[in-house]
């Protein structure tokens, strides 16, 4: 087997593994809005490679790993407890500015840094060049593990979204889910960078949720359209020499777009279907 | 001190202008729980300019660079208004989070076709520190026009931002409202963004309506408390940044968020005071 088709076989055994727990995910994120608690913990996972950096860790490796994962703990810890009491105050909000918070403390402390820019740069297009195949071989494993773990307590995540506020230990739970959320952060966004790692978690489980409210039914559909859009831009990819990632994402994009026109025109036809069976009656 | 006036007062004129209008917004956003419309927008706009860079080669700030942002995020605010309004099974902070990830992968195909264009750092933390009269000036007048049709139409747009569902029941044209909305937002955060970074403008729309809202309800008070916390913030944020040379857009971001978890902590205090009296 030439190198070329064995980096394909990977590629796509990679994405295979990663889209179930990423579509799994997403779909809670988009069930209680949560949008945009990965940038968080993608910042935060940045944030703690960069205070590694400052105190003369090498960039990317397996220490700076550990700095970041602290930090994404961190994050996972507040994003867990702080919810708002106060009914104006999205928990988006929240979100949002824990976010902004981390993005500020990074440029801050680049700011004294030389060549700060340079890292700041580093960690928002991600690392692809510092990948290794063990590497991907410890994503796979973990991934796998990590589906095991909310197949087997699928029942109190699940309950977190369709119940909240009344699970026992709510807390904790979501300290567990944004756990999950974090590892995986901090294991693909350094082979994905940060957008297509985001584009797994968001746009499966986007296009599923238009479409069905079963959560079984929904990692099934999610995944099965992922997967295609990622193999037809990854195929494009090799063939037209285009940058891997954001085609990846591109092709998401369009199933996003279809998965929209398709459902808007079958909500159009059934708001008629139902307005001609009122105006006309049957006898 | 006239070092420091000399020094810091262009750039706190900015602050108390884009914050006047920006906490205004963010009371709206806040309301409709778009949080990341700021970062998806200057995404947009970023890719406009990146378009306008390539096909006809200007530079960032030209009036045709503005156009083309423009352009998108026109295009982007019709995007957002329609789907809302025919596709109700999914969020609209949903869409706007998947939106910015698509448009962050077009930049990232530009930014591939003409290298060296895009400073990420500078983008996100802007350069406060050399804002001109004439950037002030330009901020002025835009912000003023987007803030009297803002007051003209203030009575639909704040009935779709309270409640969409009640306001397109009540006979509203709600995807217009909401076109227009996004749309004078995007202009806003297309002028924003170029004065000061998209940190410090997204710190700007969403931290001052936040802090507001632990303190008051009324549209008027959290108004006025959402400037106040921006005139405080700007104040201390850009000292800071003066005597311990930091960047100014963070530090401000950071004054901000500081400002509002002392905030959030007397509120809490308060609460808990009143239900023990209670």
């Amino acid at each position: 087997m030439s190198e070329a088709v064995r980096l394909f076989a990977l590629q796509i055994a990679l994405i295979a593994v990663v889209l179930v727990l990423h579509t799994y995910l997403g779909l809670h994120i988009i069930r209680r809005t949560l949008i945009f608690s990965d940038l968080v913990l993608d910042q935060l996972a940045a944030f703690g490679a960069l205070v590694g950096v400052g105190l003369g860790i090498a960039y990317a490796s397996p220490c700076s790993y550990l700095f970041a994962f602290a930090a994404v703990l961190i994050g996972a810890f507040l994003l867990a407890v702080i919810k708002p009491r106060n009914p104006a105050i999205p928990r988006e909000a929240v979100i949002g500015i824990l976010y902004a918070m981390a993005l500020v403390l990074s440029l801050l402390w680049t700011d004294k840094l030389p060549g700060g820019n340079a890292y700041v740069e580093k960690t928002l297009s991600g690392y692809l060049l510092w990948v290794t195949w063990p590497l991907v071989r410890v994503t796979i494993f973990t991934y796998v593990v990590l589906i095991v773990f909310h197949y087997v307590l699928r029942h109190r995540f699940i309950a977190l979204a369709e119940r909240p506020g009344e699970i026992r230990h709510e807390h904790v739970w979501d300290f567990l889910f944004f756990t999950t959320q974090g590892i995986i952060t901090v294991l693909i966004v350094p082979i994905a960078g940060v957008l297509l790692a985001y584009s797994f978690l968001m746009i499966p489980a986007a296009i599923a949720t238009m479409f069905t409210k079963k959560w079984g039914l929904a990692v099934l559909l999610g995944w099965a359209l992922g997967f295609l859009a990622c193999l037809l831009g990854l195929a494009s990819s090799y063939q037209w020499d285009l940058p891997y990632g954001p085609t990846l994402v591109l092709f998401m994009g369009l199933f996003f777009v279809g998965a929209i026109v398709l459902r808007a025109v079958l909500r159009a036809r059934r708001t008629s279907a139902i307005e001609r069976s009122q105006s006309c009656p049957t006898s | 001190m006239s070092d420091l006036v000399a020094m810091l007062g262009l750039p706190f004129l900015a602050c108390i202008l884009m914050g006047s209008i920006l906490s205004y917004l963010g009371i709206h956003v806040l309301k409709r729980e778009v949080i990341f419309i700021d970062i998806a927008v200057a995404q947009v706009a970023a890719v406009g300019a990146l378009a306008a860079h390539l096909a006809f080669d200007v530079e960032d700030g030209s009036l045709l660079s503005y156009l083309f942002s423009l352009a998108c995020v026109f295009a982007m605010a019709g995007f957002y208004s329609v789907v809302r309004h025919k596709v109700v099974e999914i969020s609209i902070e949903a869409i706007i989070g998947i939106s910015y990830a698509i448009t962050a992968a077009g930049a990232l195909f530009l930014i591939g076709i003409a290298p060296g264009h895009a400073h990420a750092e500078e983008m996100l933390a802007g350069s406060l520190l050399w804002v001109t009269w004439p950037q002030i000036l330009v901020g002025l007048v835009v912000f003023a026009a987007v803030g009297f049709v803002l007051w003209l139409v203030r009575r639909p747009i704040s009935a779709v931002s309270q409640d969409y569902a009640a306001a397109a029941a009540g006979g509203l044209n709600v995807a217009w409202w909401d076109f227009l909305f996004y749309a004078l937002l995007g202009v806003v955060i297309t002028v924003a963004v170029r004065l000061s970074g998209v940190v410090t403008v997204f710190a700007l729309l969403i931290i001052p309506a936040t802090t507001s809202a632990l303190l008051a309800t009324g549209w008027l008070s959290r108004l006025l408390l959402a400037w106040l916390t921006v005139v405080m913030a700007s104040t201390t944020g850009l000292l800071f940044s003066y005597y311990l040379d930091f960047s100014m857009g963070p530090v401000i971001a950071l004054c901000l968020g500081t400002l509002l978890a002392v905030v959030a902590v007397f509120a809490r205090l308060r609460q808990k005071a009143v239900v023990r009296q209670a």
